[in-house]
């Protein structure tokens, strides 16, 4: 009787003090977590409920979102959001897959240079590589013009931030070559790490290079591909920077999009209730995207 | 070894061909950057570019300097590394107990962590500075610092490492009388140190490249960061590529020589991140 | 470990430390100023805040410089966190009707004394009423004042025989004698004439200007509450811009805000600027290139008698809820606002002209003396109906609204758009 008092004493001890460590080790990391992303989140929620600007603070209920869905200016920058997420994910994935796949049979030195190379825009930093194709898209002296010019595909100077077909292209592009340095790097480490006797017993029985790929190779970099099309998709949906000095959502916003109509709303017209109420939707938007990800990685395991 | 002695195939020479002309469009933004920071205003607006100052001028760079440009990289380094040392400690910690501290709630906080994760940051950032300026520190570099630190992507690649962490050396440990303190700083973060080091990467180039948070928090000429900064010349002097140039060029330049340096730690830790994540 | 915790703590306290020093000085107050003439540059302002701390030691003035293309937000941004600076220069469109509206500025009327009143009140009745909201608080101080203009380059509209279109006796021009100009400018061989600038922020006032004045709309009704650029003559003139482009003699760019034009007519590009004013003409001297002569002009109207924008700027406090500060932020502005040496040698640094009648011509005589030539369109100074309730939105509005129109939107329905908008935001 006396032996299993102690055994449960000693074990709720043990417990306890396991309490108390897990959190003490939880404490710097929970603090920062709960202050700055839980604690705001839930006062986005709460905000989006109310006519917020910089004079009224009012409870409206759901109008702000009701107002939402009648907003064509939203609609349009849900519309480019989607354009740019859809245009430039699958394109980044197969661009630096096939980079990828030539370079990690280069050798050694080659393979580093390459992958450095395409890694530059990433550290560059978005600021600095926008403003220098700010000055390139420039229409009276840019550079695109006059080699374009040169080649003969233009026959007049292009306004390629100005018109309302070609600008959110523009932002695509840039966009495209700051976002394949890290798949890059990803898909050299993952095919490097391919199993080469599989590789090789195929090559044996007389496979093509397409069917090795395929059968082989393709399976087994699965979960990076996943990993990649998830941040590139995170990424594509926070382009922010490009839009915002590039084109500021015009013109007629022909480029903006969600981050950049939630910024408009919030630091131009003050308007901080409406813009919460776009953060919420946001948030919905890009959890479902991310739960589609998640359940075609478990189907493909 | 017979993949070593690969057949050279028409396709191959094309692709490297093709390789090599995409090497050099990826490299010419930079490029640009840096020559345009010597050229002068006639060579900035000529329609037909000047390839290469054949007489560059450091007038650009006399300019950039009557602004704080050298206090705005100092902000950006102070930002990028105190964001990216508290990241690392906290994470450490943190993914630690996640990983083999059994307390209760664990599950239910990891699950909270992770779905956080998606989120883009943008999306909280109206409350975020309302709740920096109650703090009172909007404005200064913590507003950028705090947030950052805050982002769940750390805890979460620190626990998938701290799984790695045989149980039986934490019992050890145990045993041998070390308290938690002492197991964590002996024992454990020896373990994890790849992993910390790869999350250190991380966090610097998210930290670099948050454009974002810094906008929002900023304002004063003399809290900006060097990525405010240009944007700012550019704002004020929108035609003036000469010295916007400039200040582009001394915002990447020291952070590309580190990048080319360290580039194999670079490479180490966005896989790892990769790997684990 | 341990070393780097005990860096981050020294770090820490550093810095704590270093913010609670800063508390503890004497009357501290900060300046926020947009680019208003010389006072967007630093050299200038330390100047006049070096003036200042002769007289008013006790008083310690930072400052901090904004831009047009994100100083708006900025403030914005300083509103919602509650880090607004004590004094901001600005004119009466963002003071009064933006952020004085909103319940963010102090009333300042003990710095209008009777003597300011009058003395202002002496150049124009309309300056006093723009700083002035419906019940009779002011939120601005002005200093200064000028009209909006446009400039040409004399050389190039002499090369193409086009200086015939012009009256270079009162530098105005009537919409036929504009729109021959374009088409000699474009036929001698000039790519680029002018360009209709509508990438956004600031500069709004040319391309509102050279659309109202072609037929002599009027952008506003009398008393200020709501927008009437879907009249006839609005309509008419946007879509005269509209057909010069298309007829390829104007250049319509969305891509570009008011600075890039400016540059682009001082690098010889454009052969002229719609966005310009004594002070453009002042900042830009040096970077004009070789061969331009630049040659300031009215907006075209069809009776060849214009009605100019104005612009007027001045200080404004916002309401922090420190009356130590408010005291002196007062003290300051009425220094370099109202004193017999300094008031005049502020309003020089801008460039423009002094809302004080009392100062008299401020430039004979010095280096800036080519300012007086501007003097001339002060007669043509137009309604201020920059105080409109909504002017944030429907300046966003306007550049949109003009850049549907050069992409080929129907003017009529993008102008009754644009000024539907406009007027839904206005606050009754």
């Amino acid at each position: 009787m006396q032996k299993t008092i102690d055994i449960s004493k000693q074990l709720k001890q043990t417990r306890r003090r396991e309490n108390i460590a897990g959190y003490l080790f939880m404490a710097p990391s929970l603090l920062f977590f709960a202050g700055f992303v839980i604690f705001p989140m839930g006062m986005c929620l709460f905000t989006s409920m109310f006519d917020y600007t910089m004079t009224n603070f009012d409870f409206v209920g759901f109008s702000n979102y009701y107002e939402l869905f009648r907003d064509p200016t939203f609609g349009k920058s849900l519309i480019n959001t989607i354009i740019i997420v859809v245009a430039s994910v699958p394109t980044v994935c197969l661009f630096s897959l096939w980079v990828g796949s030539i370079i990690y049979k280069l050798k050694d030195i080659h393979t580093s240079f390459f992958r450095c190379i395409f890694y530059l825009p990433v550290v560059t930093g978005s600021v600095a590589v926008t403003v220098v194709w700010k000055w390139m898209f420039n229409p009276y002296y840019g550079l695109l013009n006059y080699v374009f010019k040169g080649l003969g595909i233009i026959s007049t100077n292009m306004n390629w931030l100005g018109n309302m077909d070609t600008a959110l292209w523009c932002i695509i592009l840039i966009l495209f070559t700051t976002s394949v340095g890290q798949p890059i790097v990803l898909y050299v480490s993952a095919l490097s790490n391919v199993d080469h006797s599989l590789v090789e017993a195929a090559e044996v029985d007389g496979a093509t290079n397409m069917q090795v790929f395929w059968r082989i190779k393709w399976p087994q970099i699965m979960p990076t591909t996943l990993y990649i099309l998830v941040i590139t998709t995170i990424n594509s949906f926070q382009c922010f920077a490009l839009i915002q000095l590039l084109t500021s959502g015009g013109p007629n916003y022909a480029t903006s999009t969600i981050m950049y109509y939630i910024y408009y709303e919030a630091f131009k017209l003050s308007r901080y209730g409406y813009g919460s109420a776009m953060g919420v939707i946001l948030a919905i938007i890009i959890a479902l995207f991310s739960a589609v990800q998640f359940r075609l990685a478990k189907s493909d395991q | 070894m017979d993949h070593s002695v690969q057949k050279v195939t028409a396709y191959k020479v094309i692709a490297v061909i093709l390789l090599i002309v995409l090497a050099v469009l990826f490299t010419f933004p930079l490029y640009w950057i840096i020559t345009g920071s010597f050229k002068d205003a006639r060579a900035i607006n000529s329609p037909a570019p000047v390839w290469f100052p054949l007489q560059p001028t450091d007038a650009n760079y006399i300019k950039l300097f009557t602004k704080p440009a050298g206090l705005w990289m100092f902000n950006t380094v102070f930002l990028c590394v105190m964001a990216m040392v508290l990241t690392c400690i906290a994470a450490a910690m943190g993914g630690y107990a996640l990983a083999k501290k059994h307390f209760a709630g664990r599950g239910i906080l990891f699950s909270i962590f992770v779905c956080a994760m998606a989120l883009p940051k943008q999306v909280i950032l109206i409350p975020l500075l309302k709740e920096m300026a109650f703090l009172n520190i909007h404005n200064t570099l913590w507003a950028v610092i705090l947030p950052t630190v805050g982002w769940p992507f750390g805890v979460f690649l620190m626990k998938q490492f701290s799984e790695n962490i045989p149980n039986e050396m934490l019992e050890a440990a145990r045993i041998d009388g070390a308290g938690e303190a002492r197991t964590f700083t002996d024992i454990v973060f020896p373990m994890i140190k790849p992993g910390v080091g790869a999350l250190a990467i991380f966090t610097f180039i998210t930290a670099w490249n948050d454009y974002f948070l810094q906008l929002i928090m900023l304002n004063d000429t003399q809290v900006l960061t060097i990525s405010l900064g240009i944007a700012k010349l550019q704002s004020e002097l929108s035609t003036d590529y000469g010295l916007i140039m400039a200040g582009a060029a001394l915002g990447s330049v020291p952070i590309i020589v580190i990048f080319l340096m360290f580039q194999k730690f670079f490479t180490r830790g966005i896989t790892m991140g990769a790997v684990k994540g | 470990m341990k070393k780097l915790l005990a860096v981050l703590l020294t770090l820490m306290m550093v810095l704590s430390m270093s913010t609670l020093a800063m508390a503890e000085a004497a009357t501290e107050i900060t300046l926020w100023t947009y680019p208003i003439g010389g006072w967007g540059n630093e050299e200038t302002v330390n100047g006049i805040i070096a003036n200042f701390n002769a007289v008013h030691p006790e008083i310690k003035v930072t400052v901090q410089y904004l831009d047009y293309a994100s100083g708006d937000d900025q403030v914005t941004t300083a509103i919602e966190a509650g880090t607004t600076p004590d004094i901001i220069m600005e004119g009466p469109e963002r003071l009064v009707t933006n952020w004085g509206a909103a319940g963010k500025m102090l009333d300042v009327s003990d710095l209008w004394t009777e003597e300011a009143l009058a003395d202002i009140g002496a150049t124009s009745q309309a300056v006093v009423a723009a700083c002035k909201t419906a019940d009779g608080k002011y939120y601005e101080y002005p200093l200064c004042m000028t009209t909006h203009c446009m400039i040409i380059d004399r050389a190039a509209f002499e090369a193409a025989d086009a200086m015939q279109y012009i009256d270079e006796e009162t530098h105005t021009w009537t919409t036929e004698g504009f729109e021959n100009a374009l088409r000699a400018l474009a036929a001698a061989g000039n790519p680029v004439t002018g360009i209709v600038y509508c990438g956004g922020q600031g500069g709004d006032q040319g391309t509102r200007a050279l659309a109202m004045n072609l037929y002599s709309a009027k952008f506003t009704n009398e008393d200020h509450t709501a927008y009437t650029m879907n009249s006839e003559a609005g309509v008419k003139g946007i879509q005269k811009l509209a057909d010069l482009v298309t007829e390829g003699v104007l250049t319509a760019d969305p891509s570009i805000v008011a600075g890039d034009e400016i540059a682009l007519f001082c690098n010889g590009t454009a052969k002229m600027s719609f966005c310009w004013n004594a002070s453009a003409a002042a900042s830009n001297k040096t970077s004009i290139a070789e061969g331009i002569e630049p040659f300031p002009m009215a907006f075209p109207s069809e009776d060849g008698v214009p009605e100019l924008c104005g612009g007027i700027w001045g200080f404004g406090l916002f309401n922090n809820g420190d009356d130590a500060k408010a005291a002196a932020a007062k003290t300051f502005i009425q220094f370099v606002s109202d004193d017999k040496t300094q008031g005049p040698a502020s309003v020089y640094a801008t460039g423009f002209f002094p809302v004080r009648s009392s100062f008299g011509d401020i430039y004979a005589g010095t280096e800036k003396a080519d300012n007086a030539d501007y003097a001339i369109f002060m007669p043509y100074l137009g309604d201020y109906y920059n105080v409109t309730s909504g002017w944030a939105t429907q300046r966003t509005e306007w550049w949109n609204m003009l850049q549907r129109v050069f992409a080929g939107g129907d003017v009529t329905t993008e102008v009754n758009a644009y000024v539907d908008a406009s007027n839904a935001s206005i606050t009754k």
